[in-house]
């Protein structure tokens, strides 16, 4: 493969891109992390399809906007951040291969349609059976589903494209890219788009981890159901000015989107106790801990500042020290991904 | 000064006399690697002695829980075993009894009530998975993927993980 490239003069890629990859499968984003030279990059797709009217001139005008679409038999599909633009335009929702963190049961469309943004941003190996993480969620608390199913095709998937594919927990990804001053102990919560994924972590072993199914979704879908909009609109609102941190001259969308924001914080947080209460002991952690909060549902503004307000109110049983976002919240699953590949391969 | 989880594992290994990992983590609980992380560093600390995939209490670790106050061992359960080793043995041998391997072959399991562990599932089921993508047609591959770069910062990252996963095997 990439014997290929160089005889087309690509250049020694041997040299710059390094081997190992890493990817986060998420329910709202699909992105691929690469080390070159000196800097790691990033291949993103969203995880969303809006249904058009298939004909030659709605093709042609697609290929002309550069708007990316697939077309499985009589259908045509829009993909990616343009499906949620479509979506909002025919006040319609967008559908999505991925639920709740997982290949969508109900969506018929789900699996070739993952494979298809998993293989554009994953491309082909740099070597043979090179080493790719992919992220998983936890096993869910709240739901009654698990998640084998979905590794086993992910992974069986990623090895059809010649790699050596190993799952990583999301929460444990993020420990693993932002928690290295702390020697990978804390806690990494993912605020994703089906799943709040959450793991504890004592120097690079995870003591605990599982994910909760409210999530950016859930937010969006109960102030659609508040407020009489559509979930897409409220999801566009809440991504492109939604602020946590204002308290005045909310308009309706911006209150819902404040109120359920609430009831999702304490519901993370309340499992994060009942999880420790399970785990009944707990290893001897002689600073206090440090939290990392990820992932996209945590990207308005103030969302930190909310999440240590109800912490203060709810408190862990262990004490909390730096409660922090990660330095690149849509980035951090990859990037841990990508760390636990390079290690790998390192050691090869 | 041992931590529950350690204590609990030093009583259960004490129990049952020699025993696995997977064993230890049926009756404390945790996740399979944090209980061997904690074995490891229990057998660096001399507490245990590992043997073919075993762990057993070594006889300095007898010797230092039996010295030490050390709330959270079971030290009737350690006195047994004491014991049960000084009436096989001479009264010579009993002065010494801190030094020796005691054997722990007759005290019965401690079986916890109320806690039933899920079964595991240590078969695979492997099989191939075709790129169902292949019918699909699209002009994603033409436009391409949003890009984005950051200065790497990973290296520090990828070091000490390699560092702590490396300490792990050799212990």
């Amino acid at each position: 493969m990439i014997e290929k490239k160089e005889k087309k003069g690509v250049g020694n890629l041997r040299d710059e891109i390094q081997k190992g990859k890493g990817v986060d499968i998420g329910t709202m984003f699909v992105k691929c992390a690469q080390k070159e030279s000196e800097e790691i990059v990033f291949r993103t797709q969203r995880n969303a399809f809006f249904e058009v009217e298939h004909t030659d001139f709605t093709k042609k005008i697609l290929d002309n906007s550069k708007v990316k679409y697939i077309i499985k038999e009589d259908k045509l599909y829009v993909v990616g951040d343009e499906a949620l633009e479509f979506a909002n335009m025919f006040n319609k929702e967008t559908r999505r291969p991925l639920s709740r963190g997982v290949i969508s049961p109900i969506e018929k469309e789900a699996l070739p349609m993952v494979e298809l943004l998993i293989k554009s941003v994953v491309g082909e190996p740099t070597y043979n059976r090179e080493i790719v993480y992919f992220s998983v969620p936890g096993e869910p608390v709240d739901a009654d589903f698990n998640i084998v199913y979905h590794i086993k095709m992910i992974e069986g998937f990623l090895k059809t494209l010649g790699y050596t594919p190993k799952p990583i927990n999301e929460g444990h990804a993020i420990i693993l890219s932002e928690l290295a001053e702390e020697d990978f102990t804390g806690i990494g919560l993912s605020f994703g788009g089906g799943m709040v994924n959450v793991c504890l972590s004592f120097m690079s072993v995870p003591i605990f981890m599982f994910s909760v199914t409210k999530a950016g979704d859930w937010v969006d879908q109960q102030v659609a159901m508040a407020v009489d909009e559509t979930a897409s609109r409220v999801s566009a609102i809440k991504e492109s000015s939604f602020d946590l941190s204002k308290e005045k001259d909310l308009n309706k969308i911006e209150s819902a989107l404040s109120i359920y924001y609430n009831h999702l914080i304490e519901y993370v947080i309340e499992n994060i106790k009942q999880e420790f209460d399970k785990t009944r002991r707990m290893p001897r952690v002689v600073k206090p801990i440090t939290i990392v909060l990820s992932g996209g549902s945590s990207l308005p503004q103030g969302f930190s500042h909310r999440f240590k307000q109800i912490l203060n109110q709810l408190k862990l049983p262990v004490p909390v020290g730096e409660v922090r976002m990660a330095s690149q919240p849509l980035r951090s699953v990859a990037k841990g991904a990508l760390v636990a590949a390079s290690a790998d391969e390192s050691r090869k | 000064m041992l931590s529950g989880t350690e204590a609990d594992i030093i009583n259960c290994v004490a129990r049952l006399k020699e025993t696995t990992k997977g064993q230890i983590r049926r009756q404390v609980g945790f996740s399979l690697d944090y209980i061997g992380f904690l074995c490891r560093y229990l057998v660096r600390k001399g507490y245990l002695r590992f043997v073919k995939g075993h762990y057993s209490l070594s006889k300095e670790g007898i010797k230092s829980l039996l010295s030490q106050e050390e709330p959270k061992i079971d030290r009737e359960l350690l006195k047994e075993i004491a014991g049960g080793v000084a009436k096989e043995i001479s009264d010579e041998l009993k002065k010494t009894v801190k030094s020796i391997k005691i054997p722990v072959k007759n005290i019965k399991e401690k079986k916890e009530i109320g806690r039933q562990e899920p079964v595991k599932i240590k078969t695979d089921f492997e099989f191939p998975v075709e790129d169902e993508s292949l019918i699909l047609e699209s002009n994603i591959n033409k436009i391409g993927t949003n890009l984005e770069k950051e200065k790497s910062n990973i290296e520090k990252s990828v070091k000490l993980f390699k560092k702590i996963q490396n300490g792990r095997k050799k212990k």
